[in-house]
This record gives structure tokens, C-alpha cells and sequence, in this order.
């Protein structure tokens, strides 16, 4: 058994995700034809041999309990250990609003966390497009013998994100929070931490009522306490999703064959909830071009730069450009969506168009009728 | 715990004339309509017909079986007072035990297992039918009828019912006479080889039928005609829908084309899901330059060429320019650029190389048939593999 364990952040309730979580955090959206964000960490972990497991949440939280059952999809069903969902316990006031930020999410389970019999824990976002490569991370933090490790993006993030300066023994010197580009790597928010360490941070940030992590869990690391922290390069395609843009470019790079490797390579498999699915029928006049396709389709109509999930119908003569089409949405005859983010059930008449642009795609809500 | 219907799956066949495919995997475990195996289905028909106790009798090669079935979970089957059991042949004290010589004997066998479920009725299943069917409304008509032996029965032509067993109804109903591939059929009820029986009739039965040192040990030969020779209530079961044996390639080309038509066999049905263990690979990607009509494709294939009236399984992939007509290709199978597969089976990983040529056009004479490459085979480049090849495992083409 591994001497670590994973915390994946799922509470999150991004506003500029909008309509798409509405009913759900950002953890728990629908993404690449079959998956859900969360599927990234938990697969992640899953496949470096984590499988004790806390997920961080707070409100909206069914349809990730629905998504996440009993965990044996990552194997995260243990007689002992295992996953553990975490909604708020102790203080009452972690019950009302929205956690600060996260620190104040892990104080909200720090009997959890104080209970953790490994030494090291692994911290995750649960909205996050990367498929990590957690066995190099974790090879990588016991060479450096660091109180901790930043998983950092080694490819270029057009988003903002919190940058970590390095001095020249390769060790985290500065943080610069929220930029967009510039000096440093960007931090893709997963740590692997000293599970004292943390406890630590926590108990500072808690008695001087702090609660973010970046802003001032971390700079008291970095500047008061002396902490020691490695940088993690993942190599690979990462993307923080926490906007509408975000989750929309996210989904139309997978369509990259390159991204779609790093996303999805064959050795570290992306677990998901298994549905009941069969395969999906193209008709007799049926294109499909440069798109991912989920199982349970009938597809009889025209797709081009789409993500459809499964249990889709496409119509005859229909014709879909650049669109995102959630889990049993129908598309009837001859209509026509471009740039359409289509949340679950979402139905779309026979003749009906909605053009939205690729830089402003449209959201149409779930269960919405057009 | 007594269970009043518990189900026995015949899963020991060779499967030999399906030959290249069987060359290392039992019968049961064939791919199967894209998603599944064989054998989802009577398991999935029985998940769904409230039968959750199935024991599944192996005999040949059956590793990828076993691990395939692991603990029944993607059926269901996965219960604390009953589940999906593998039952090999087994050795007993003093060398006793023996390979199973017949499909009686095969369930002889395994009394032990039967009766540590005290079981008021069995099913017995052959583990190479494509078909959904309730045994539930089948375990209804054969108590009302008080049978001893019910038998579903499919009606089907005169000139094919001498490749059946054909059961002959008397005035009243019952089974009258049961003839193995009459020459002159008096009737055509075909026998599917699905039996529920009495457990306690059975067992008499299959005791008596083991101490004949000149039986066959088999259902349809020597257990059902004795029974009516003894004047055993045969109830006929009629099953209308559709249902085919698949124990040979052109059966098993044909139903895998059936799945391209859901007025035959509904599998988008959700009240009556065939499940299968998934592989939960990324969904499949279609290309630019992709073509895919009147085809299935499901979760991890990649396309880039032309796909046309074909069933796909998962993790396939077509590379541009490709052609893949009226074929059947496994999960895992390549068909590189260029290259042309039709009227074909392509086993599990197996490679079509670029330019290669696989199969042909039906030409109208007796020496036509469908191609079959087994798995794990490579093509060369712009090699040809003629219509009705078989290649096996190993082979160098």
C-alpha cells in the first residue's frame, strides 16, 4: 500500500460555468462524450495505485454522488480505505455559503484529514482535463525530499493561473498569483504534501481567518516558514475548466489527436461510471467529421467538429458545426445548431436553428426544449 | 436456500466450425454485434429474467471465458445468495471425475452444485444463441402446464427443420414425439435447446441416463425421448422472436448483421438491456475524411476511411482511404490505409496491412464465402486473402 492519499477538490461552484452548473459543481460536468471532470483525479490516482480517497464537497453534490456510487469503477470500493465522499462536518458555518477558498475546505474536514494514516497526501482538483502521470510525480517528490511538490503545467496555459519562480537549486523561490503567461510555470493546483505540513498550514490560516491556498497558505510557506517545494512538470494536456469559454475549448481540443493521447494514453486508462450501453448506428446518410461520438447513438444526420455523448439522436438532414451535445439530447429533422453547448435531454424541434459563434458558443440548458 | 429456478449454461462447446475464431478461446467468448460476447446474452436474459443463480459449464479453453465473467458484476450477477458460477470438469477422490462426455452429463456432473440450491426447477442454456427471451414467462407456462420438461420451440420452415430437433404436439398440446433431423419433418416446431426442468424429474432422469453404458449422455438424444418414452408431461414453449444459432462463420456473419437492423433484434431496448463487461475506452473518433453508413461503431474506435454496412467493435481502427463493406471486425482490429476488407471476419488484434485485399464480393457460386482472419494475425502488405479463406493464428499470409 502506497504512503499516500488523495484529496480531490470538488466543491467548486464556478459562476462563470453558468448554466452548466446549475445543478452540479464543476467537478461532476459532463465532458468528452462519456466522462465527467472528476474522472481525470480519480483516474489519476486510481492508476498510480492511490486508492484511499477523500472528495471534497459542499452543495450540489448529487449528481456527483450519482456519478461516483459506490467508487468501483476506480476500485476505490475497500473493505478498508477506499473513497470517502466529504460534504461539510463540524463548525456550522462551513454549512452556509460557499467555502473562501481552499484551505477553508480542508479545514472543514480536518478530522478527516487528521485521521489520514498515510504520511503524504495528494491534492487534486476535480475540475481539471489532465491526465496525470501520479507515479512520476511521486518518484519524482521522494528524490527531491521536499515538505512538498507543485504539479505545474510543462505546456504553455492560455488562462490564469498562479505561476511559481524557481531559484537556481530548482526549488520554488516566488509565487506570483494569478497571471496570465509571464515569468515561471504555472501551478495546476495538485500538490503532493507532508500530511504535517499541511495540517500545519491549515491551523496558521485558520487562526489568522485566512482560507486561500495560493494567496495565503503558500506564501506563508514560501516566505515565513521556509517551506521547501519542488516543481512536477506534467507533459502532457492540462486544462483548468472553470468558464464556459474554458469548458468549450477544452472540449473541442480533444478532437487533436495529440491532445487526445496525452488525454488518454493507453497505459493510464480514464475510468469512468459504466452506463448500459450499446453501439451506435449510422444510417444510410449519415457524416460524421472530425468528431468524438459516444456509444447509444443513432446518428442520421450530419456532425462536423462535435463532441456528441452517448444516447444522442441526430435526425436525417440535420446538420451540427462545433457543437457540444450532452448525454440524450435529441436533434429532430433538418435542424441545424452551430457552436451549441446542448446540456442532458436538451431537445431541439424538427427545422429548428441556433447558431451561436465559436468564441461565445450557446448554452442551452438541461431538459430545455427549442 | 431454496431457489425455484436456477439456470446451468452449456459453455464446454469446441465450437470447431467456427474454427480460426476458436482456435484459442471457447465458443462462448466470441465477439459478438460490436459490444458483446456470445454468451452476454443468456446471461443478460437471465439477469433480466430474475434468475440469479447460473452456473456456466466450461470445458475448452476457458480462460478468457472465466476472466470474462469474473464475478458476474456487469450482469448483475453479482449477489450474496447466489451469482454466475464457473464450473469446470473436475477429478474427485480416487481419480473419479471425467471431462463431460455429453451435455447430460455435463450437468450430472454438477449435482452437487444443483442441489446445494435445492432448486424446484433448472434452466438449462446453450451458450451460443443469439436471442432475448424472458425464462421468467417460460418458468410460468411450464408450472401452469405442470410439465415436467417445457422445451422452447421455434417454428420454422419444413426445409429447414431437418437440421432441427422437431418436437410433434399431440391434440392436447403436449409434446407427442421428438425427432433429432427427420428426413420428412411432421411438423415444424424447432427445438432451440433451451430446456426448464422439474429438478427432481431431471435428476432421476440423469442418474438412470449415467448408469446406460449406450447413451450419448445428451439432451436431445437420450434425456427427452426417455422422458416421453415414460410418458412425461413435454410442454413446447413457442417463442416468436428472433433467435439464431451461431455456431458457424456464415451464422455468425449473418446475425452479426442482423445488429444492423432494429426490427429484428432491438438492442437499444432499455427494458431489456444485453450487458456486457465494458472496456471504458475514450468514445470513437471519426476523421475528416471518415465514412461511416448504415454501420455500428462504438467507444474506442478511431476512423478515418470508409465504413459500410459493418459491425465494429471496440478500440477498431480504419486509416484513411480504407474500405471495410459487410464485415465483422473484432475489438482491437487495424485496417491500415489503403488496404480493403470485405464480406470478412477480422479476429481480435489483428492487423490488415496497407494495400492488403481481405474477402470478396459474393460471385453467385458454391466456392463464395465469407473471409476469416482469427485474431492476433498480421496481413502483409498488399497481400490478398480470397473469399472463404481461413486464416489461423500464426499463419504467415
Amino acid at each position: 500500500m502506497r504512503d499516500y492519499h488523495g484529496i480531490v477538490f470538488a466543491y467548486h461552484d464556478e459562476p462563470a460555468l453558468r448554466d452548466l452548473t446549475a445543478n452540479r459543481t464543476a467537478a461532476s460536468l459532463p465532458f468528452c462524450s462519456r466522462y465527467r471532470l472528476i474522472d481525470f483525479a480519480l483516474s489519476s490516482l486510481r492508476n498510480a495505485g492511490v486508492l484511499d480517497v477523500g472528495v471534497i464537497m459542499q452543495r450540489d453534490y448529487q449528481s456527483l454522488l450519482d456519478h461516483i456510487g459506490s467508487s468501483k469503477a476506480w476500485d476505490m470500493s475497500r473493505k478498508s480505505g477506499g473513497l470517502r465522499m466529504l460534504p461539510p462536518f463540524g463548525l456550522p458555518q462551513y454549512h452556509t455559503g460557499n467555502y473562501n477558498g481552499t484551505i477553508e475546505a480542508l479545514n472543514a474536514v480536518s478530522a478527516y484529514i487528521r485521521h489520514i494514516p498515510q504520511k503524504h497526501v495528494i491534492l487534486l482538483l476535480g475540475n481539471m482535463a489532465a491526465n496525470i502521470d501520479l507515479d512520476a510525480v511521486i518518484r519524482q517528490h521522494e528524490k527531491a525530499g521536499t515538505d512538498a511538490t507543485a504539479i505545474c503545467a510543462g505546456q504553455d496555459l492560455a488562462s490564469s493561473h498562479s505561476r511559481y519562480l524557481l531559484g537556481e537549486d530548482g526549488l520554488v523561490k516566488y509565487i506570483d498569483l494569478f497571471r496570465t503567461g509571464g515569468k515561471g510555470v504555472a501551478s495546476l493546483e495538485g500538490y503532493i504534501f507532508n500530511k504535517d505540513k499541511l495540517l500545519e498550514l491549515m491551523d496558521v490560516c485558520r487562526t489568522r481567518n485566512l482560507y486561500r491556498f495560493h494567496q495565503d497558505a503558500m506564501t506563508y510557506f514560501l516566505y515565513e516558514a521556509g517551506g521547501k517545494m519542488d516543481v512536477y512538470l506534467h507533459p502532457g494536456y492540462a486544462r483548468i475548466i472553470r468558464s464556459v469559454d474554458e469548458y468549450y475549448q477544452a472540449s473541442r481540443d480533444v478532437l487533436d489527436p495529440v491532445k487526445r493521447r496525452e488525454l488518454f494514453p493507453a497505459d493510464r486508462p480514464v475510468r469512468t461510471k459504466i452506463h448500459e450501453d450499446v453501439s451506435t448506428y449510422y444510417g444510410e446518410h449519415a457524416k460524421s467529421h472530425n468528431s468524438l461520438v459516444g456509444d447509444n447513438c443513432i446518428i442520421e444526420g450530419e456532425v462536423e467538429d462535435c463532441v456528441i455523448f452517448s444516447g444522442c439522436h441526430i435526425g436525417a438532414g440535420a446538420k451540427l458545426k462545433g457543437c457540444i451535445v450532452m448525454r440524450n439530447c435529441t436533434v429532430e429533422e433538418d435542424a441545424r445548431l452551430e457552436y451549441v453547448i446542448a446540456d442532458k435531454q436538451a431537445c431541439f424541434s424538427r427545422g429548428a436553428t441556433l447558431i451561436g459563434s465559436p468564441n461565445l458558443p450557446t448554452v442551452v440548458p438541461k431538459d430545455a426544449k427549442i | 436456500m431454496k431457489k425455484s429456478c436456477i439456470a446451468m449454461l452449456l459453455a464446454g462447446g469446441q465450437g470447431s466450425r467456427l474454427y480460426a475464431l476458436t482456435q484459442n478461446v471457447a465458443k462462448p467468448s466470441v465477439p459478438f454485434g460490436g459490444k458483446y460476447r456470445i454468451i452476454d446474452f443468456p446471461l443478460s436474459n437471465c439477469a433480466n429474467s430474475g434468475i440469479d443463480t447460473v452456473g456456466v459449464l466450461t470445458q475448452y479453453k476457458p480462460l478468457q471465458l472465466n476472466s470474462y465473467i469474473g464475478t458476474g458484476q456487469p450482469w448483475d450477477l453479482d449477489v450474496s445468495d447466489g451469482g454466475v458460477y464457473i464450473l469446470p470438469p473436475y477429478l474427485g477422490a480416487h481419480e473419479q471425475g471425467s471431462w463431460f462426455t455429453g451435455t447430460a452429463n455435463a450437468i450430472y456432473q454438477n449435482l452437487a452444485f444443483i442441489e446445494n440450491y435445492d432448486p424446484e426447477n433448472v434452466l438449462i442454456l446453450s451458450g451460443d444463441h443469439i436471442y432475448k427471451m424472458d425464462y421468467a414467462k417460460m418458468l410460468r407456462e411450464h408450472l401452469e402446464k405442470d410439465a415436467a420438461c417445457t422445451i422452447a420451440v421455434l417454428q420454422v420452415s419444413l426445409e429447414e427443420a431437418t437440421r432441427f430437433g422437431i418436437m410433434n404436439v399431440g391434440e392436447d398440446g403436449y409434446v407427442s414425439e421428438f425427432e433429432e433431423k427427420p428426413k420428412h419433418p411432421k411438423s415444424d416446431l424447432a427445438s432451440m435447446g433451451i430446456y426448464i426442468f422439474n429438478w427432481q424429474k431431471l435428476r432421476k432422469y440423469l442418474i438412470e441416463d449415467e448408469a446406460d453404458p449406450n447413451s450419448s449422455k445428451d439432451f436431445g438424444k437420450n434425456i427427452i425421448p426417455n422422458m416421453l418414452r415414460n410418458g412425461e408431461k413435454l410442454w413446447p414453449y413457442r417463442f416468436d422472436g428472433y433467435w439464431r444459432d451461431v455456431g458457424t462463420i456464415t451464422s455468425l456473419w449473418d446475425a452479426n448483421m442482423d445488429m444492423l437492423s432494429t426490427t429484428l433484434i432491438n438492442l437499444y431496448d432499455p427494458e431489456w438491456p444485453i450487458s456486457s463487461r465494458s472496456p471504458v475506452c475514450p468514445p470513437h473518433y471519426t476523421g475528416e475524411k471518415a465514412e461511416i453508413i448504415h454501420s455500428i461503431v462504438t467507444e474506442g474506435c478511431e476512423i478515418e476511411g470508409h465504413v459500410e454496412n459493418s459491425v465494429l467493435s471496440p478500440s477498431v481502427r480504419v486509416g484513411e482511404g480504407a474500405k471495410v463493406l459487410y464485415s465483422v471486425l473484432m475489438p482491437g482490429a487495424v485496417v491500415e490505409p489503403g488496404a480493403v476488407v470485405e464480406y470478412a471476419i477480422v479476429g481480435e488484434n489483428t492487423v490488415i496491412k496497407a494495400g492488403a485485399h481481405v474477402g470478396a464480393e459474393p460471385d453467385g457460386t458454391d466456392a463464395w464465402g465469407v473471409a476469416t482472419c482469427g485474431p492476433d494475425i498480421t496481413i502483409r502488405e498488399g497481400a490478398v486473402v480470397p473469399a472463404a479463406a481461413m486464416i489461423y493464428t500464426g499463419e504467415e499470409v
